[in-house]
Parts: structure tokens; C-alpha cells; sequence
């Protein structure tokens, strides 16, 4: 990698101080654009204010060169469903701010984001530069609100679309019926339908609706997506019944049982969001958990989103292996590549990222090779045009330990 | 023992040793039998086998390139460049590696197994914290479908270990993995018990919510010592009878203890200590108390923060089995580094292992072991394909006291292996085929050498 006229340093004091004058050209690269341009070979890209301004085979001038050496420049990686900046520890309940118990569909647990969390470096270390945090769990079926954050780390911009699809936990529960569950569902969009057409009758009800009844509202009007946390095949076909009926914006998420009803779901259109890893019956609505599914969901037609299973939060990182796993079990590269960038976009309506195209911003990342590889470092990271750093608390307790001095450790900064 | 037989008395008396007790004859004498649960196992029906061409990663250090492996009668036979055997089946490795079969310090397949429904809850006993009498082989369910896909990512042993929530855990046990509908025909014969211990925030939390000890740190030290104090009269009562009764003394045997039978095991060196410890300063806590009492602290789990001690883990001779990333999740997992297991292996007569714990990451441990490989070589480290492979072959067979038996490529060593289709390093490596002594126990592309457990049969 080769900086010309301009340190890196420099780049990112100008650019954070606002200063977006200067342009930034990425020169001879391999652009895996995540669009149906596929990959551009020996092409450069122009960032201007932050944002993609050109993709051209010609050499294109700007303030700042970065040579690429035919190396492999992608989209920033976004991950999703998980719980980045709201949780620091795990185990630690006050640096847990994800979940509420009571919070139900109203429930926006972005306004608790810290874009200081430990977590958000660590998984830029992965080429992550934009994330779909969302709450897990709940009493009710309706567990809140998921938002759309980037991985700058800065304050007061962290969070670029708050509240941008509403979650839902349905399936197996340990106390009472999952049909419950469903029918408590099914009666919130009913109810908000029936309000709503009542509303069209009676032009003088000026009454102002509540949150909830906006968000039902929004989802109603297919606005805004309802993602649904499900595992067995059949909950899925009823909840493409339901998608059918209120036109709903329906997208699957977990989805292990996906295998047996892969024509079902490309035929509905409905998106899943899933683990490439989960190949284990964990319960009885995941018998037919495969390494297989990503890849059979593509081919079947499924637009499919890849999220890490697990702590999704701590580990995000690994969402780039996790693709190369789905390529090893019959995902294409391609596909693979949409998995973790374009598709998670365009499940969330995130308009400006997820692809390498002109007007998108300039989340970027760029790899000494195949970026699902483990062999393959990950060489800058940029979001909005401004490169990002890579290090992170880990790498400074790294570098304690292994330095030399006669000092006790608690000396090395 | 009051019965008067006096035949025995006479017999005694002839050899001149029951001098001191003239009263009482002399018992049976009264011994434990270590091995109530003896393994079954048997080897598959192996044949005569000859890899050719593969580059070979033999689990002491060594690639060899383009070199065969020999498969007779179950055992490595040979590991070079052109062999030859008249009558062995020869399968075409050109392209592929083979590497001994990998092994899984830290399992919990079989005692918390898939489903992971109420009724399979099996890997910690949570009534007590000192909990030495358990012996988690008795948990395991051998129709765990996680056995299955494990060793279709080349697992060939693996030790399954109670859970971390009490100080002792109980007993682990090392399995070969095989499909068998007994655990007994699974158990890696002659592999010496683990007895699981643990550190930290699991014990206090579990019984300090229960209002009762330990609740600190400083009360699971002093659960240890308590234990080990209690352990070390039992060995010396025992040892006393056995020394008396060898006398031809009337003597009777120290009342049984199934929970002190297991600690004076490892006081005896029978048993390996498998100590989850995530903390430097436990960490060097733990290696203390075991001089305190004379075991040895054997193999730190999920050690975070090894590489803070890696010096004197090497130094006492013990095993660090550790994750490549896994962090965050509690207090004293918050330091990780994913240089851990490369800074511990770096140090001399050191022993880096990278462990699962999980159903999952198992079946992927050659990718684990991959992540700290490039992730240490990007910062400073060296490490090649030949050394990494043994932080999950060699090192953990030493770990487990099997090092003798499986772990590496070595002539006379049981032939557990796997051909996998291209560098077990690389994020789109497949194990092909998995040996267990000789005998295929997994084929990708044949359907006939992939088991399917009772559970999976017959659902849709």
C-alpha cells in the first residue's frame, strides 16, 4: 500500500474536522462492487465528500492516491441482529442495554449506544463499517425496534437510522403455546388495519395515534420491515400467510428449518437472515439446521442476509469467514459477498451502503486477497471516505506483554 | 475386623508378622477398583492402507511434501516419500494434506447435547461446589448428533468435561469418536481421567446467589485448599491400611469416599487436572496451591489471559488450551488477545492448544487454529502450517495423557487421520475422509461412512 502527497494521519484530521474538500482516488484495484457490475478488474474509485464519486477504468486523479496494487477493494461488510455498543460485558447487567423486558414494539435501544464500546474497533477488525443492532428477547412477541449505526466510533453520528424495522420473536417458548405467540402478532397488524380503515371512513377523526399505532401503521404500508426470529418451517409458512394477507414487509431471521421450504420463501419474496455455521438440531423447530441452506436459499431464489450465531456482538468480526464457509457448502462468491454487504442494505432500506456504486458512501475496505480467507489481511478500512483504524484494546494488551523492558508491565503504554 | 479365622491366624503368625495384634486375624484386603466403567471399544474393521502424494503435516513439526502414510493393522506403519506395500489399498492423495486426527480437549458433546432441550442438562451437577464424585461419562448421551458433525470437521478423540460451575466438577472422560449406542464403546482405552476444576466467576456466582461459600474468589481458594486438605488424610489413611495389611496387620480399611477417591486419584498422579482458569493471577494461584498440596495443576482452559503468564505456564510443565477470539461474554474474559495462544506457544517446552468448548467452532477447530496462525503472523509471529497443526493434535494428546497412542503421524502410533481436500488452514478446507485406528469412520462423498444418530432417524 502506497500513500501519495497526503500522510494517513493527516487524511483523517481533515476529514474529521469536516474538511471534505480534498479527494481521495483508490487506484488500481480489483472492485468486488456487490452490484450486478460484479467485479471490476484494474479500476479505480474517486471518494468526494465522503461519498463514491466515480468508478473508472482510467486513471483518475485526486489529492490523495491510494495505490491498490491489484488488491481486492469490497464494500464495508454490515453486520446485523446483533448487539454492538449496547453491551460491553456480557455478564455485566449495567453494561447491558439491548434488551426490555416490558419494552415491547416501541422499544428503541439505539438512543443507549456507545460508539466507545471496546466491541465497535474490535470489529472493524473484520471490515465491518455499518451494523443492524436489535433487541433479542422481551416479554411480549414484540421485542422493539432495530437501527441502522456505523463503526466510526464517533459521537453524535454513530447511529445513521434509528428504528428502521420493527423485531418479533415467535416459534417454540417454554411457557404456553407458540400459537399464542402468533395470534398476539396476527391481532396487533388486525387491529391497526381495522383502525385504519375506520379512519378512511370518519375524515374528522384528528386524533393523533400513538407510536405504536404509527409503526404498525408503517408496516402496514410494507414501510417499514417487520423481521421475524424463527426457526421451524412450518411457523414460517404461516408467517408468509400473514405477509400475504396485511402485505406486510416480512423478512425471516434464524430460519434454520429454511431447507424444506426454499420455494415457498423465493416464491413469497421473503428475505432470511441466517447463520451459516448453525448445521446442529438445537430444538425440534431446527431439525433441518444444514451448512448447506445458505447456499440451496440463493439458488432457490431467496435473497439471503448472513449473521454470526452466537455472542453476534463480541464476534462480528468473523462475519467475513463466516461467508467463506457459505462458499465452502455451495453459496456463491458472489452471493457471499451480497450476503454480508448489498442484502443487508437492502433488507434495512440502508440506501447509501451495502455496494460500490456512484453516490454510495464510501465504506470501503480494502484486502491483501480473497477477503472470505483467513490467510487475508485486511490492509484499511474507510467509512465515509475516512480511513478507520483497525487497532484496538486487544492489540494494545498485545503489544504490553510482548515488549521488551525491565519495567513492570503496568510502565507500557 | 473381628472375626476369628484360624486358619488365617495361623498363616499369619507362621510368617511372623501379626506380632503387634495377636487378638485380631487379618482381613481380606480391601482395594478400589479404578476402572469400574471399562471402555468397550473395539476398532472398526481397518484395511490396509496407502495415502500417496499428500503433503503431510505429521503433528511433531514436520510438512512433508508429496509423502505417503502407511496404514497396516490399524497402526501408522510408515510416513516417507515413495512407499510401497504389496497388498494395500492405495488412495490417491495428490493435492490434498493429511494431518493426524484432530482432538478436542474441551467438549461438552454427549452432556449437553443437541437438542438442548430441559431433559438434556446433563454437564453440571449444581448442588454442590465441590462435586469430585461425579463422573460426567455417566452423562453422556452417545446419540448426541454433535458427534457426527464433529467428525466430519476430523475430530478422532475429544475429552468431555462436567460443566465450570462448581470448584470440582467431577470426572472428564476421553472418547474416541466413534458411532456407538454405549458410551463405554466410545471410551479411549487406557486414556487416564480428568478431573475438572474451576476458577473464578462461575463457582461464586452460582453458590454466592445461593447465599452459601464460596461467594469471592478468596472462597473458592479456600474450597480448594479445604478439599485438598480433606484429600490428603484420605490418601494417608489409605496408605496406612495398605502398608499395615501388607505388615499381615489386622487392620480395617478406611471408610469409602467415592468424592476423595477422585482427588487422591490426582494426588496419586492417576488423574490430570483440566482447570478452567481464565485469569493470570488465578492462573498462578492455581499452579501454587497444586505445589501447596504435591499434584500437579496440569491443563489451564480457556485461559484469557495466558499469555500474561506464558513463562510460567511453560515452566510448570502445564497445558494451556485456549479459543482463538471468544471474549466479552464476562469480567474475566474481557483481556483477550488473539495472539493468546501464539505468545503461549512461543515460549519453550511450552504446550498451546486451541480448544472448542462448543458443538460448533469443534467442527472447525483446523479453522480456529488458522485465525491465531495469520492473525499472530500479521503482527510479528512466524508460524507455519507444520507447527500450528499440533496446537489441536500433538500438544492437545499430551494434554489429555495420550500422547503415547494418538497426536502425531509416528510409526507404531494408532492411525487416526484425516485427509482433507486442501490446507486444513484455508476457510474452504473439508475433511474428506477420517480414520480411527485404521478404519474410515467418515467419507464425504459416500454416503454409506456418514452415521446419522438414532435421534435424527426418521424425521422430517
Amino acid at each position: 500500500m502506497k500513500l501519495f502527497k497526503k500522510t494517513l494521519l493527516a487524511a483523517a484530521v481533515l476529514s474529521s474536522a469536516g474538511a471534505m474538500a480534498k479527494t481521495t482516488a483508490i487506484i488500481n484495484a480489483d472492485i468486488h462492487t456487490a452490484t450486478e457490475q460484479g467485479v471490476l478488474k484494474n479500476y479505480s474509485l474517486l471518494i468526494e465528500d465522503g461519498k463514491i464519486a466515480a468508478i473508472s477504468n482510467l486513471k483518475l486523479d485526486a489529492d490523495e492516491i491510494i495505490d491498490a496494487q491489484g488488491k481486492i477493494v469490497t464494500p464495508g461488510f454490515i453486520g446485523s441482529m446483533n448487539q454492538l455498543g449496547l453491551v460491553e460485558v456480557g455478564a455485566v447487567a449495567s453494561s447491558r442495554d439491548g434488551n426490555e423486558k416490558k419494552g415491547g414494539i416501541t422499544f428503541d435501544p439505539s438512543l443507549a449506544f456507545n460508539p466507545k464500546s471496546t466491541l465497535i474497533a474490535y470489529a472493524r477488525k473484520g471490515g465491518i463499517t455499518r451494523d443492524v443492532i436489535a433487541p433479542s428477547w422481551g416479554e411480549s412477541p414484540f421485542v422493539g425496534l432495530s437501527s441502522t449505526v456505523n463503526l466510526s466510533g464517533e459521537f453524535g453520528t454513530s447511529v445513521v437510522d434509528s428504528q428502521n424495522a420493527i423485531i418479533v420473536n415467535l416459534g417454540g417458548t417454554k411457557d404456553g403455546s407458540r400459537a399464542a405467540s402468533l395470534a398476539k402478532f396476527i391481532d396487533k397488524l388486525e387491529g391497526q388495519q381495522t383502525k385504519l380503515e375506520k379512519k378512511s371512513d370518519k375524515k374528522d377523526d384528528k386524533a393523533e395515534p400513538s407510536k405504536e399505532e404509527k409503526l404498525l401503521t408503517a408496516a402496514l404500508k410494507g414501510e417499514k420491515p417487520i423481521v421475524v426470529r424463527v426457526s421451524r418451517a412450518q411457523d414460517m409458512l404461516e408467517l408468509i400467510k400473514v405477509k400475504e394477507r396485511f402485505g406486510i414487509d416480512l423478512v425471516l431471521s434464524g430460519a434454520e428449518d429454511a431447507l424444506p421450504i426454499k420455494a415457498e420463501l423465493a416464491a413469497a419474496k421473503v428475505p432470511v437472515i441466517l447463520s451459516a455455521m448453525a448445521n446442529l438440531p438445537g430444538s425440534f423447530d431446527s431439525l433441518n439446521a444444514s451448512l448447506t441452506t445458505a447456499g440451496e436459499l440463493e439458488k432457490a431464489g431467496v435473497q439471503v442476509a448472513l449473521t454470526i450465531a452466537g455472542d453476534s456482538s463480541h464476534n462480528v468480526y468473523q462475519l467475513r469467514y463466516d461467508a467463506g464457509n457459505a462458499v465452502a457448502y455451495g453459496m456463491s462468491r458472489e452471493g457471499a459477498l451480497k450476503a454480508i454487504t448489498s442484502n443487508v442494505a437492502d433488507i434495512f432500506n440502508i440506501e447509501d451502503a451495502g455496494s460500490i456504486a456512484v453516490g454510495k458512501a464510501a465504506d470501503l475496505a480494502i484486502w491483501s486477497a480473497d477477503p472470505f480467507e483467513i490467510s487475508t489481511t485486511l490492509e484499511k478500512v474507510m467509512i465515509n471516505g475516512v480511513a478507520v483504524s483497525t487497532e484496538s484494546r486487544h492489540d494494545k494488551l498485545r503489544d504490553r506483554y510482548m515488549a521488551e523492558s525491565n519495567m513492570p508491565r503496568a510502565y507500557t503504554k | 475386623m473381628q472375626r476369628f479365622i484360624p486358619s488365617a491366624l495361623v498363616v499369619a503368625m507362621s510368617l511372623g508378622l501379626a506380632a503387634c495384634n495377636k487378638q485380631a486375624p487379618q482381613g481380606e484386603h480391601v482395594s478400589i477398583n479404578k476402572n469400574p466403567y471399562p471402555s468397550t471399544y473395539q476398532p472398526y474393521e481397518s484395511a490396509e492402507l496407502l495415502i500417496k502424494n499428500a503433503t503431510v503435516l505429521t503433528g511433531t513439526g514436520e510438512r512433508l511434501d508429496n509423502a505417503d502414510v502407511l496404514i497396516l493393522n490399524g497402526k501408522i506403519s510408515q510416513v516417507g516419500e515413495n512407499l510401497s506395500h504389496a497388498s494395500a489399498r492405495v488412495i490417491d492423495a495428490n493435492g490434498k494434506w493429511v494431518t493426524p486426527g484432530i482432538i478436542d480437549v474441551h467438549s461438552h458433546l454427549g452432556a449437553y447435547p443437541n437438542p438442548s432441550v430441559e431433559s438434556h442438562q446433563d454437564g453440571n451437577e449444581m448442588t454442590s461446589p465441590n462435586t469430585a464424585y461425579v463422573w460426567v461419562e455417566h452423562s453422556v448421551w452417545p446419540q448426541d448428533p454433535g458427534f457426527n458433525t464433529a467428525r466430519a470437521g476430523g475430530i478422532t478423540s475429544l475429552q468431555i468435561l462436567p460443566g465450570s460451575a462448581n470448584l470440582f466438577g467431577g470426572r472428564g472422560v476421553t472418547l474416541k469418536n466413534v458411532p456407538a449406542h454405549t458410551m463405554q464403546a466410545m471410551k479411549f482405552p487406557d486414556a487416564p481421567y480428568g478431573l475438572k476444576m474451576a476458577c473464578g466467576e462461575n463457582p461464586k456466582r452460582v453458590y454466592g446467589s445461593r447465599k452459601i461459600s464460596p461467594s469471592t474468589r478468596m472462597g473458592n481458594m479456600a474450597g480448594y485448599r479445604s478439599a485438598w486438605a480433606e484429600a490428603t488424610e484420605y490418601k494417608r489413611a489409605w496408605e496406612k491400611y495398605d502398608a499395615d495389611h501388607q505388615l499381615g496387620l489386622a487392620v480395617d480399611a478406611p471408610e469409602r469416599d467415592i468424592k476423595l477417591d477422585t482427588l487422591r486419584g490426582v494426588l496419586d498422579g492417576d488423574i490430570m487436572i483440566h482447570n478452567h482458569c481464565y485469569k493470570a493471577e488465578e492462573m498462578a494461584m492455581m499452579i501454587d496451591l497444586s505445589k501447596e498440596f504435591g499434584y500437579h495443576a496440569g491443563t489451564f482452559h480457556h485461559g484469557i489471559e495466558a499469555y500474561k503468564i506464558a513463562d510460567l505456564l511453560a515452566d510448570n510443565g502445564s497445558c494451556a488450551a485456549l479459543w482463538p477470539d471468544w471474549w466479552g461474554f464476562k469480567m474475566e474474559a474481557y483481556d483477550m488477545v488473539q495472539e493468546n495462544i501464539a505468545i503461549v506457544d512461543a515460549v519453550k517446552n511450552s504446550c498451546a492448544i486451541v480448544h472448542s468448548d462448543s458443538d460448533t467452532t469443534i467442527q472447525r477447530l483446523n479453522q480456529e487454529a488458522a485465525k491465531v496462525m495469520y492473525r499472530a503472523n500479521e503482527n510479528g509471529f512466524d508460524i507455519k502450517e507444520e507447527h500450528a497443526i499440533r496446537w489441536i493434535t500433538q500438544n492437545a494428546a499430551k494434554s489429555l495423557g495420550v500422547d503415547d497412542k494418538v497426536g502425531s503421524l509416528e510409526t507404531g502410533k494408532q492411525a487416526d487421520v484425516v485427509i482433507w481436500n486442501q490446507s486444513p488452514f484455508s476457510v474452504y478446507a473439508k475433511a474428506e475422509q477420517v480414520f480411527i485406528d485404521g478404519a474410515k469412520v467418515y467419507d464425504r462423498s459416500d454416503e454409506k461412512y456418514q452415521a446419522k444418530s438414532d435421534f435424527m432417524l426418521g424425521q422430517q
